[in-house]
Formats: structure tokens, C-alpha cells, sequence
């Protein structure tokens, strides 16, 4: 069963060391902390951290943020050879490391080209854990949210984001099960696999809700909300 | 004032000591009828003919007012002139049959008015290289990476020059997306070589062949800052190496400096690729780039200073 869970954005920026001297998104950063901290203190007995990848994959659980793929400048030296933890899952661990939480913790990947039908079952599989899950989803909405944005502008992205975030406020996760796999990839929507794995591990509507952050900044849709396990 | 010059007379590694700066390839660049030796180093000056470029904004939109700046930048020492008709950001799109009409009148009239200048087109659409070719052009800057593979065929049967960038895979006029690398410069010399080498086995004279790292192009400001850390491991190839950083944003997001604001960190970059081995220079400003180079070939024992009488009176 989902203590309770999670959304932050899986944006590169959030970690601190790669805007280099400029904080630049403090508040989103606060607003994901604020989140976190909501999960830990609803009692889980382990947290998993998910988020999109190459494959689905569960990593080691001491896998930790590796920067060295978007700041060469800030690798360490002392990183071990082999494929490098997808950065989502990276950003994920060091939110559960800043809040203090020593507990367990699973760091599965979901892959980006996996199917609705499988992200929901794996939702379910993480649901399983423990009596207890608490429930970190590294997700966010298309990048292409405006003639500035990484993706340039696509007419279709501010109704598929809204769509979203309607779902996550009302606490009815049912919309994000079927969110087309095609269309998120046209707009540049990387969350998409992540967020069906949340509307498989919390199927029923969640009782509590907090929306901590939702705003574009930079034409990317960041959302970052709390969401109560069942009562 | 003797005592320093005896003292180097000992040192007979001084010879070979470049200070770091790291020798720039062996190969002859050739360029149109010209050729240029190894340490050289060149300018090619920017001429857009779009309403929308990031930097120019449509200045040289209108063909006279294009016309003015190539008879400019050859005055003030450019040697090659690189002409595009489509901006690299997302926009509205621009037609095979427009990108032509902007550039292949234009190539032609520049042509026939510096019959000797190198004239360099920016697009990465094998039609549109082979419409300016036809035009006169001499070189072809694909700077989206090789995205269209019939690019080395055309500038083969012209007897064009060919750059061969890295623009991380992207499609053209796209803005990276959290584009991450294990090694973006093993990533930079893998690809580049890779089109140099498919140039070369499709019939493109090698001496004609450049690469560029494209910075910013599929690259953050940390992958742009590695690559012109780390230029020299591109100029060891024996390869030229164009390098475009003119204005370009990792400038800006570095100093936090507007879009007018990004000179000096223009010239700085310069100064270090070209100290790193970089051949060619894509650039706006034509007198400052030109005086850069020229203090990089001084320091470097290439060039003479224009006039020294200091203490030598």
C-alpha cells in the first residue's frame, strides 16, 4: 500500500551544483523538499524513488546524483566505471540524502519506450513492497510549452499538460492511465512512463492533496505535488 | 637585459617548448583556389540573409545591405565569408525553394564581386548546397551534424570543402533537451571523424575538409565549456577545426551576459581555441576577431609584431 507520494520534476537544474553560480529555481527546489518530507513523514517502511530511463531497471540503492553527463567540469575522479544511474533516479536519491531519510529505498527506472498497460503493473508491483510505501515519482510535462522552450512551441502541450495536472489536484489518477504514450513523446513530455507508474500504484482517488509548485519557467512543465496514500 | 637572453641560449628544450599551446595540424587547408598552411589562422565573417537571426536580428536581411558587409569583412581581413539563409533556432519554417532564394542570387553576386574570396554556405540540405555550389561557393559549413547524408555527395561532384560537426544527433533547428554524455568530446570525436572519414571514402578531397565541435549545438553551457577545454584533442587529429562560438549562449549563461553584452567573452574563447590548435574562426565582429588571432600568432612566434621599437631605440 502508498503511505503517501510524491511528484517532482526529473529537471536537470534542480540539482544545485549544474546553474553553477545563480540558485536560479530555489523555489522549485524548496517546493520538492517540502514534498519529500511529506512522504518520509507519513511512516513508510521504504521509499521507492522512480523514474524514467533508457530500460526498466532497478539500480543500486546507494546510487547516487552523478552530474558528470550534462558538467563534465563536476564529475568526480572517483565514479565507477559502467553505465551511469539514470539522472531522474540520481536526483530522487539525493532529495531522499537532504531530508535525512536513512530508511530503505528502491531505485527503479521505468524505460521511456515501456507500454501504459506495463508502467501500471509496475506501479502495482512497487504498491506491494511493504504494508507501507512511500513513493517518490521523478516526472514532469512537455518541453514545449512556448517559442522559447527546449522543444519550441507545440500547440497540443499546454492542454496535455493541464490535463495532468487537473488529474493530480482532483486526486483521481485515472486520467494519467491513459495518457498516449505517442503524444508525449511528440511533445516532449519525458514523465509520462513515470506517472502511470504512479496511477498504477495508487489506483483509487487519494484522499489528501497538495499541489506544491506548478509553473513553466523555461517552457518545460514543472509539477510538484503531494498526494495521500489510501485512507 | 643580456642576462635573459644568455640565459635561454643554455636551454636547448626551449626550442620546443610551446608553452602549452598545442601545435596545429600538419595539413594544407584548401579552400576555393586558395590554400592555407598549417598555422594560419582564418576568419570566416558571419552574412546572414534572414529576417531572424539571434544575433544580426535581419540586419543584412536586404541583399544591398548584405552586399555592404562582405565588401566590410573583407576589408577588414576576412577571409572567408559563411552565408545562411535559415537560423539555427526553431522558427517558422523556411522552404528548400526559399532557403535557394535567399542565398543562391546572393552567392552568385558575391561571386563575381571578390572572384577571390572563399565563399562558405551555412545549410545542412544537399539541394540547397548544390544550388549554391553551382552558385560559386566554395565550402559547405553543415552545421547540423551531417543530418542530411547526400551533404558529402554534393560537395564530392563540386569539389566543394565539407565541415563536419557534432551537433549531438539533434534534428536540425532544435534546442538540446537535457542532452547528457558520458564523454562529450569522445562523443564530438567520434562523430566528426566518423563524416570526415565517410567524406573522404565518398570522393570529398581531404584537404578540404574541416571539423567543428559545434558548440551549443546539442550541448549545454558545461558541454560547451569542456569542449573548448579540451579543443587541442580536436586540433591533434591533423583535422582543421572551425570553431563557431560568436554571441552563442554558453558565453552568456557563463558571464550572465545579454544577448549584447557577449564580446569579450567572444574574444576570449577565441584567444583560447585559437591558442589550442582552432584554424578557423566563425565570427561577427571581422576587426576584433582578426586582432585576437593576430596576438595568438605573435605570442606563438608566428607572426612578427606589426611594429616594435620599445627599448629598441
Amino acid at each position: 500500500m502508498i503511505a503517501s507520494a510524491a511528484i517532482c520534476p526529473a529537471a536537470p537544474l534542480l540539482a544545485r551544483e549544474l546553474t553553477g553560480l545563480d540558485p536560479v529555481v530555489p523555489e522549485l527546489r524548496e517546493a520538492c523538499a517540502a514534498a519529500m518530507a511529506r512522504v518520509v513523514r507519513s511512516r513508510p517502511e521504504v521509499i521507492a524513488v522512480v523514474g524514467p530511463g533508457p530500460h526498466t531497471a532497478i539500480w543500486p540503492a546507494d546510487g547516487a546524483l552523478n552530474p558528470a553527463g550534462f558538467a563534465p567540469a563536476l564529475g568526480s575522479a572517483g565514479t565507477p566505471a559502467g553505465p551511469r544511474m539514470p539522472f531522474p533516479l540520481g536526483l530522487g536519491a539525493r532529495l531522499l540524502d537532504e531530508d535525512g531519510y536513512q530508511g530503505p529505498r528502491v531505485l527503479q527506472a521505468v524505460g521511456i519506450n515501456e507500454q501504459p498497460g506495463d508502467c501500471l503493473r509496475l506501479g502495482a508491483r512497487v504498491g506491494r513492497l511493504a504494508n507501507r510505501v512511500g513513493l517518490l515519482v521523478m516526472a514532469d510535462g512537455s518541453a514545449r510549452r512556448s517559442l522559447r522552450a527546449p522543444g519550441y512551441l507545440d500547440p497540443r502541450a499546454a492542454a496535455f499538460d493541464a490535463a495532468i495536472e487537473q488529474a493530480v489536484r482532483g486526486g483521481d489518477l485515472g486520467p494519467l492511465r491513459a495518457v498516449d504514450a505517442a503524444l508525449a513523446r511528440d511533445v516532449l513530455a519525458a514523465g509520462r512512463p513515470a506517472w502511470q507508474v504512479l496511477a498504477g500504484a495508487l489506483p483509487g482517488r487519494a484522499p489528501a492533496v497538495e499541489v506544491l509548485y506548478a509553473d513553466d519557467p523555461f517552457g518545460v512543465f514543472y509539477l510538484v505535488a503531494w498526494l495521500a496514500g489510501p485512507a | 637585459m643580456t642576462s635573459r637572453a644568455s640565459s635561454r641560449a643554455g636551454g636547448a628544450d626551449d626550442a620546443a617548448d610551446t608553452g602549452g599551446a598545442v601545435p596545429p595540424g600538419e595539413r594544407p587547408l584548401r579552400l576555393g583556389a586558395r590554400s592555407f598552411g598549417p598555422r594560419q589562422l582564418l576568419v570566416m565573417a558571419i552574412v546572414n540573409r534572414t529576417p531572424d537571426s539571434f544575433y544580426d536580428r535581419g540586419a543584412t536581411w536586404e541583399e544591398a545591405a548584405a552586399m555592404e558587409r562582405v565588401h566590410a569583412v573583407v576589408a577588414d581581413g576576412a577571409d572567408i565569408v559563411d552565408i545562411g539563409g535559415v537560423p539555427a533556432a526553431p522558427g517558422s519554417e523556411v522552404t528548400v525553394a526559399e532557403e535557394i532564394r535567399r542565398t543562391a542570387p546572393f552567392v552568385a553576386a558575391v561571386r563575381a564581386a571578390f572572384p577571390d574570396v572563399v565563399i562558405s554556405v551555412d545549410t545542412w540540405r544537399h539541394q540547397v548546397a548544390h544550388e549554391l555550389c553551382a552558385a560559386g561557393a566554395d565550402l559547405i559549413n553543415d552545421s547540423w551534424g551531417g543530418w542530411d547524408e547526400r551533404i558529402p555527395e554534393v560537395a564530392a561532384e563540386c569539389g566543394a570543402g565539407l565541415v563536419c560537426s557534432h551537433a549531438g544527433g539533434l534534428p536540425p533547428r532544435t534546442r538540446p533537451h537535457r542532452a547528457e554524455y558520458d564523454d562529450v568530446l569522445a562523443d564530438v570525436l567520434r562523430h566528426t571523424l566518423a563524416l570526415a572519414d565517410r567524406a573522404v571514402a565518398l570522393g570529398v578531397d581531404p584537404s578540404r575538409i574541416l571539423i567543428d565541435p559545434a558548440h551549443d549545438f546539442g550541448k549545454n553551457t558545461w558541454h560547451s565549456l569542456e569542449v573548448t577545454r579540451r579543443l587541442g584533442e580536436l586540433a591533434a587529429t591533423g583535422w582543421p577545426v572551425l570553431v563557431s562560438v560568436s554571441h552563442k549562449d554558453f558565453i552568456g549563461e557563463t558571464l550572465n551576459a545579454g544577448r549584447d553584452e557577449r564580446l569579450t567573452g567572444t574574444l576570449a574563447t577565441t584567444a583560447v581555441c585559437a591558442w589550442l590548435g582552432g584554424r578557423v574562426f566563425r565570427a561577427h565582429q571581422v576587426t576584433q576577431t582578426r586582432q585576437v588571432l593576430d596576438m595568438i600568432a605573435a605570442i606563438r612566434g608566428d607572426r612578427p609584431p606589426a611594429r616594435a621599437v620599445r627599448g629598441l631605440a
